[in-house]
């Protein structure tokens, strides 16, 4: 047995943060809060982690971490210094960076040329691009653009005994070899730290259309959105939230449709044709659009993107896009503060009423009988209720095949991480 | 053990999927010794054609308690020999799993058996005004499981994505004849790990995908498709960088060269394109009718401005075949003019397109072989041909010289081994110049995560030391 060695023989002191006791945790702190400079750093720490058989909770911000309650020794690993822009190739659309970089900065670099990475799950200004694709969230506009997991093109990443593997590559087409890095998108921090991302850039469209239609309820918007799903144009996004202030408070339907000017007029007319109801223009954002009202638009899209607020008890829930009416009566029992649903992608968030989370797992059998899934998001950090580890992964399914799903999963945790150092990848 | 099955076994086989559809005779076998890559040839020990998910799972059953590999096939097209027989395996193909099972319009997705040709998708969902997007030029007859396996783009994919982006949900049957369902429309909550995203493209190396659910979109109202004729490759490549540069989302960009041409106009297939041009690029927009115009036009412009000395645009579906023509029966038409055809591809970050063509040329050049690219621009993925006659033992030397040149080329500009068409058997040893060794290590360990005993698809993909036996090298085949 070779004596525990301790972490600042590995790590130079910038890279070791004093420990405060922030309630992120879950009032029980970490020993040490590692910031490492670079990955091999980052490969010291997870091989130190797993040799000492110490807990290792990989973080951005730290905003979504689940609050710790586990027993044992474990250190956090923050990345916000592996936060460089580290190549843009604006012609050939493509951007690495570290994954401590704010996805905002990223943006803004793209923005220089007129480019973008369209992503647009809650929070998503104040999330990492490493805390981003770990979350592996697209938000609705994957409508349009495809899923995160189809853009990011390559990653470092350390396995949780310190291996360091360069997954995908800088180009958008590359299957040399398993799609390894498909699997580390939205595993959240369970199956390794990721270091650095390199993603697909998009030039902005033309125009970005805004065009609203407010209904009574939630589940008049969400009937309109189903219509819309069947149009004969894609739009980019179409939500719909339980209300939206600046239209006094009523649930509404938000569809954005991108493209050159005289498409997204031509589109508009088509679906509002197909759906049977006018929509009202709120504005366009993009070249050539009016700069104030472009503003406000703009802040009305994130007011819709940021509606549920991330800092509540948050609820997801999904069904295939047609079973959202009953999806919504459903969910409605959380007794919801607010809510939003992405349309395309049948998926629900609500800031459940913390009193009513109990009804979760009573909920959970009637998403089951849609054939969907359900699963607690956050817990608030003032009302930490529910199970021994309610973020981790449900398994909702109750069919035959759900053991063999799930070994899988744990098969390929072991694959990336034997000791299982990272956090909070098992229970 | 190679040789026939065990008597027992074959009947085994037979009472679960019908005396028809296992085949053991030789001469019957013989269309399964390769896919398309034809320099590779293996005899199976014989081929079980299953008809459902049960019946695979039944038949991977009984040859995993034999301990015989498997080969899992669809129709054969892959061009790395993915669907390649093992000496000792036998091949489990899915031409009787070619049912459509479920179209359901409302959200968009369709349920189909592996089988199932990747253009009957579309013809049988446009009915509801949608279609299946990605597009492999071998879309007449490739499968969709076969397309998941590889993890298959096409011309279109530019705009729209690869395979990966349109599977939503898999049925796949484990080496031990269990049966798992992946993924599905409507988990998106599920906060599960992505094991669809990871079995697309594992190249039969996991499991055999039983169904597939995928996603389907609405057809597009117009199309525009331009024929930009250029002198040189070097002007075409800049062409290219230009209109992506310029903002533009064409649905495909596809570039022709002039030894391409030249044999597509020597053939039956000639298309019109002026013998004499360096290179010509298929620009086509597709999308809600206004608009496609402006596009057009501006793809026009940027094409003049990089030296194009004619554009010429389709103004009728048979005028768009027309242009399409020579990229689609480009491959049909190198028959003619080699015996063999050696389909390389490659990605490279797009800007680098001129100098690296440049390069294969020269490459070309030095090894004495005919190269003829024709490839999918947008995305920088490309393909050269090499030429040969695979009864030519030191031709075929020069082939794999030439081809680990290109390969080292694509990868030195940042680019990667194969864009599209997989690993297979041709790439693994090329995998060493992206991967290192941790890397290897590790695709092996998540391969054993989902077939911990080797039993799918051994010696693909993966150069491993206890299998590399296993397969002949390309040169011992041909001599
Ligand atoms: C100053 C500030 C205050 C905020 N306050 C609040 C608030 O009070 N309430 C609130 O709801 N939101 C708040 N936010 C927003 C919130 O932080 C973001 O929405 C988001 O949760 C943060 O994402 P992240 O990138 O920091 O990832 P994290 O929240 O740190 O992590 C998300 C998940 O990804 C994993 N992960 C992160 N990075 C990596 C990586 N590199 N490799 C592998 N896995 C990784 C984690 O383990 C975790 O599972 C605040 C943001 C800031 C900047
Ligand atoms: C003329 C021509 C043009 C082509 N153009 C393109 C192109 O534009 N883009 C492109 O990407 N490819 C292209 N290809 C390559 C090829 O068509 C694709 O790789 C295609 O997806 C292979 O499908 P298949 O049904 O023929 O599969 P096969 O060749 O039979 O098998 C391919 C691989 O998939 C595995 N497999 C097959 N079915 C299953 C299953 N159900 N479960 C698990 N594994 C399975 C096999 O084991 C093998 O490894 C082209 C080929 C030709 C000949």
């Amino acid at each position: 047995m070779i004596a525990a060695q301790p972490l600042s023989d590995l790590l130079p002191p910038e890279a070791l943060a004093s420990v405060d006791s922030s309630p992120l945790f879950g009032g029980r702190p970490p020993e040490a809060i590692v910031r490492p400079a670079s990955v091999e750093e980052v490969a010291a720490l997870l091989s130190w982690a797993s040799r000492e058989g110490v807990g290792v909770l990989t973080m951005a911000s730290g905003h979504r971490v689940a609050p710790v309650t586990r027993e044992g020794r474990f250190v956090a690993l923050r990345m916000d210094r592996l936060n460089a822009i580290e190549a843009y190739e604006a012609a050939d659309l493509t951007i690495t960076a570290g994954a401590g970089a704010p996805f905002s900065s990223v943006t803004r670099a793209l923005g220089e040329n007129d480019q973008w990475a369209p992503f647009d799950p809650a929070d998503v200004a104040a999330r990492s691009l490493g805390g981003l694709v770990a979350a592996g969230e697209s938000g609705p506009l994957r409508m349009g653009y495809g899923e995160l997991r189809n853009h990011v093109l390559g990653a470092r990443v350390v396995t949780g005994d310190g291996r360091t593997l360069d997954l995908g590559g800088r180009v958008v087409k590359n299957v040399a070899g398993f799609d390894v890095l498909k699997a580390v998108v939205g595993s959240r921090g369970g199956l390794a730290a990721i270091t650095s991302v390199c993603l697909r850039a998009f030039p902005r469209p033309e125009v970005d259309r805004v065009l609203v239609r407010t209904e009574p309820t939630v589940r008049a918007a969400a009937g309109l959105a189903l219509a819309v799903g069947t149009a004969p144009v894609l739009p980019a996004s179409c939500v719909v939230v339980d209300r939206l202030s600046e239209r006094g408070e009523r649930a509404a339907l938000v569809v954005r449709l991108h493209g050159s000017r005289a498409t997204v007029d031509e589109e508009q007319v088509r679906m509002e044709r197909h759906v049977g109801v006018p929509f009202e223009v709120v504005g366009d954002v993009g070249t050539g659009a009016d700069a104030a009202s472009s503003e406000s638009t703009r802040r009305l899209l994130e007011g819709v993107r940021d509606h549920v607020k991330s800092d509540g008890t948050v609820v997801v829930a999904s069904v295939r896009p047609s079973r959202l009416p009953r999806l919504l009566e459903v969910v409605d029992r959380l007794g919801p503060l607010a809510l939003s649903c992405d349309a395309y992608t049948g998926l629900v968030r609500v800031e459940a009423d913390p009193e009513r989370i109990t009804e979760l797992d009573l909920l959970r059998r009637d998403v089951i009988a849609l054939d969907g899934a359900i699963r607690q998001e956050r817990i608030s950090s003032t009302a930490m209720r529910g199970s021994a580890d309610p973020l981790s992964p449900h398994d909702d399914r109750r069919d035959a095949s759900a053991a063999g799903r799930t070994a899988l999963a744990r098969r390929l945790e072991t694959a990336f991480d034997p000791a299982g150092a990272l956090w909070p990848a098992r229970t | 053990m190679t040789g026939p099955l065990p008597p027992r076994l074959e009947r085994e086989l037979r009472s679960v999927v019908g005396a028809d559809h296992v085949i053991t005779d030789p001469d019957r076998l013989m269309v399964y010794e390769s896919d398309g890559l034809t320099a590779y040839r293996v005899a199976p020990r014989a081929v079980v054609l299953p008809a459902s998910t049960e019946e695979v799972s039944e038949v991977v059953r009984l040859l995993h308690g034999a301990d015989i590999e498997i080969v899992p096939r669809g129709a054969g097209t892959g061009l790395s020999g993915g669907a390649l027989p093992t000496p000792d395996g036998v091949i489990v193909g899915t031409a009787r799993m070619n049912k459509i099972l479920s179209i359901d319009a409302a959200d968009r997705l369709a349920l189909v058996q592996p089988g199932v040709v990747n253009a009957r998708l579309t013809e049988a969902t446009r009915p509801h005004g949608l279609y299946y997007a990605p597009d492999p030029s071998s879309q007449s007859t490739c499968t969709l499981g076969g397309n998941v396996a590889e993890n298959s783009g096409g011309p279109h994919c530019l705009k729209y994505g690869v395979t990966s982006r349109y599977v939503t949900g898999l049925t796949v049957v484990m080496a031990g004849g269990e049966v798992v369902r992946l993924g599905g429309a409507g988990h998106e909550a599920s906060g599960e790990l992505d094991l669809v995203g990871l079995f697309v493209g594992s190249e039969g190396c996991f499991g055999i995908a039983t169904e597939i659910e995928v996603r389907l979109l609405p057809l597009t109202e117009g199309v525009r498709t331009l024929l930009g004729i250029f002198d040189t490759m070097e002007a075409a490549g800049h062409a290219v960088t230009s209109i992506i540069g310029s903002g533009l989302m064409p649905a495909a960009v596809e570039i022709i060269d002039k030894a391409t041409i030249e044999a597509v106009e020597a053939s039956i297939f000639a298309a019109g394109y002026p013998t004499d041009a360096g290179a010509a690029l298929v620009i086509e927009f597709d999308g809600t009718e206004a608009g496609l115009d402006a596009d057009a036009d501006r793809a026009e412009r940027c094409c003049l401005r990089e030296g194009a000395r004619e554009v010429r645009r389709a103004s009728s579906e048979t005028e768009r075949a027309a242009l399409w023509k020579g990229r689609k029966k480009a491959f049909g038409a190198m028959g003619r003019i080699a015996p063999d055809l050696l389909v390389q591809d490659a990605t490279v970050p797009r800007t680098r397109l001129p100098e690296v063509l440049a390069e294969i040329s020269r490459i070309g050049e030095r090894y004495g072989l005919k190269i003829a690219n024709v490839f999918h621009a947008g995305d920088g993925n490309l393909h050269p041909n090499l030429l040969f006659d695979r009864t030519d033992a030191e031709e075929l030397a020069r082939v794999e010289k030439a081809s680990h040149e290109i390969m080292s080329l694509c990868v030195a500009v940042g680019g990667t081994i194969t864009g599209e068409h997989g690993v297979g058997v041709d790439k693994r040893g090329y995998m060493g110049l992206v991967h290192d060794e941790v890397e290897l290590d590790m695709l092996r360990r998540v391969r054993r995560v989902f077939d911990p005993g080797g039993l799918f698809n051994p010696g693909k993909v993966v150069p491993d030391a206890v299998d590399a036996g296993a397969l002949p090298e390309v040169s011992e085949v041909a001599s």
